[in-house]
């Protein structure tokens, strides 16, 4: 009896499936979870984002523990019940929370948090900073013809260029609603293209720009007022609605955070959507977007291919933003220092620190941040058009 | 109404979903590119309108309040504080930076209670350590 018991704990245990029939990728997985935990907590690599993923990554890759289970089919058969014995609860708690990443829930209010947190006071300041964020978004225009040559589908080929707009919940948004199965490489790539922008964008940065650019001083911004703050999020909202309605979602949940900021009467929303719900939607996304991250299905060359062309989409986004910079430099004779094109990646406010980081360096008086923060704003909206665009051409 | 199972224009325009040459990606680019410029575009000249709307608004208004005062100049109180977040006046900087001198005066206004406004700075100077 004794005996009989022990033999049922040994079979039932993961050390029984580790030996038995754990797969080398999930093995392998394991182990990459390891490392992102140690850069996360060791070298503090993103930790906000790459300890919930990384982890995610540990739990999902785990024999047995049935945490990302799909009876129903639920991700992969658009809701459609595939047998009628099992029942939704049998779902595993990860896959159950993951509907919050596949319905768009998380992307949207983690947009909301973006908007609370965001000043558009400099690209009212100075307007001309949207049409560098929306140059910075040739990367995933030049990443999705790319894919295509590559074999990619068309729906694949859209999801893993979005990660050119260096934008983390939209490329999570666009790669759930057309490429669930590549959602892990991608979002793990555009997390992590982000949190290297100081160390990719810089090179890009001297190769195309001569000293004398770098070291133009932009006169202060002029400031903004308060009507104009409250009016911008829902003129924004407004046009971009009825002009692109698939980037509605994003964009409506980015001005609602940003009106909660400015109108002055919603502070404790405000507070709420920049702190305590950012950080409880980021633990959920971040854990079940690493969970997707199953061994046997991330292993595989196509990650590889995503990865390089993701890193692709980083570069010529920022080539995108710098040479308009340059146009506006010569345009504007001399007014405009081409260094803040770059920050029209998104990726907020990391990239308008590089831009007042590599300014100072060629001219220790000059400080951009101010100026590069007006296109690097711009940049969260032009990547939000261009997922609305995808979206309305293959979702 | 949208639909829900709507499977994107790419399809409805009679494309298979899994296939593109790569003309056909170039064109899809090209028009992505031009939409996100001309919407942003469109949203930039927004923003100048009504910067601009706002702006004679605001002109007007102060025009009519300050009517009565550019009337009678001499009852003027003086010392009375700036509007805030506005600044006047000029200010000597003597081996000081730009940026320095702006968090010198934070610290001042913060560390004393009193507004930026209703304070007057003279000159900054570096001074050497003996």
């Amino acid at each position: 009896m004794i005996l009989e018991v022990l033999k049922g704990i040994w079979e039932g245990s993961g050390i029984q499936a580790i030996i038995g029939d754990m797969m080398w990728q999930n093995v392998v997985m394991i182990l990459v979870s390891f490392v992102f935990l140690y850069l996360a907590i060791g070298k503090k690599f993103e930790p906000l984002l790459l300890v919930p993923i990384a982890f995610g990554i540990l739990l999902a890759n785990m024999p047995d523990t049935g945490l990302m289970a799909d009876p129903l089919n639920l991700m992969h058969a658009e809701g459609v019940v595939v047998d009628p014995n099992e029942v939704w609860y049998h779902t595993g708690v990860l896959r159950l929370i993951y509907c919050g990443v596949k319905s768009s829930i998380f992307p949207c209010l983690i947009f909301l948090g973006i908007g609370a947190m965001t000043d558009f006071g400099p690209l009212l300041a100075n307007p001309i900073s949207l049409l560098l964020g929306a140059a910075a978004q040739l990367g995933i225009y030049v990443a999705f013809v790319v894919a295509i040559v590559l074999g990619f589908s068309p729906n694949e080929a859209a999801s893993i260029a979005i990660i050119g707009g260096a934008d983390g919940p939209t490329a999570i948004l666009v790669a759930s609603k057309l490429a669930g199965h590549l959602l892990a490489p991608i979002a793990l790539a555009a997390y992590s293209y982000m949190a290297l922008i100081p160390l990719i964008q810089p090179p890009i940065m001297k190769l195309l720009t001569t000293e004398k650019e770098r070291k133009v001083e932009m006169k202060q911004l002029r400031e903004v007022s308060k009507t104009e703050k409250i009016i911008f999020p829902i003129a924004v909202f407004t046009i971009v609605a009825l002009i692109l309605p698939d980037a509605a979602p994003l964009i409506g949940f980015l001005m609602l955070g940003n009106l909660f900021k400015e109108c002055g009467v919603t502070e404790r929303l405000s507070d709420t959507a920049q702190n305590a719900l950012t950080n409880i939607v980021t633990i959920m996304l971040g854990v079940t977007v690493g969970a997707t991250a199953n061994g046997i299905d991330f292993l595989k060359w196509n990650t590889i291919k995503i990865v390089v062309l993701g890193l692709m989409a980083f570069c010529f986004s920022t080539v995108g933003g710098l040479l308009l910079g340059k146009l506006l430099y010569i345009i504007t004779g001399g007014k405009i220092n081409p260094l803040i094109g770059s920050a029209g990646v998104s990726a907020v406010p990391m990239a308008a620190r590089v831009s007042q980081t590599e300014g100072r360096k060629y001219n220790p008086t000059n400080f951009l941040l101010m100026h590069a923060m007006g296109p690097n704003v711009a940049g969260v909206i032009g990547s939000a058009v261009a997922a609305g665009f995808l979206l309305l051409m293959f979702n | 109404m949208m639909n829900i199972y709507n499977l994107g224009i790419w399809v409805e325009m009679g494309h298979k979903a899994d296939e593109m040459s790569i003309m056909e990606a170039l064109s899809v680019s090209l028009v992505g590119i031009c939409v996100v410029l001309a919407e942003l575009a469109l949203l930039a000249v927004l923003i100048i309108l009504l910067s601009k709307v706002l702006r004679v608004f605001t002109k007007k208004k102060t025009a009519d309040n300050t009517a009565p005062v550019n009337a009678a100049p001499a009852q003027a109180p003086a010392g009375v504080p700036l509007p805030a977040g506005q600044s006047a006046g000029s200010l000597d900087l003597v081996d000081v930076d730009e940026s320095t001198a702006a968090v010198i005066m934070a610290i001042v206004s913060n560390e004393s209670g009193i507004p930026l406004n209703r304070l007057a700075f003279k000159s900054i100077k570096l001074m050497e350590e003996k």
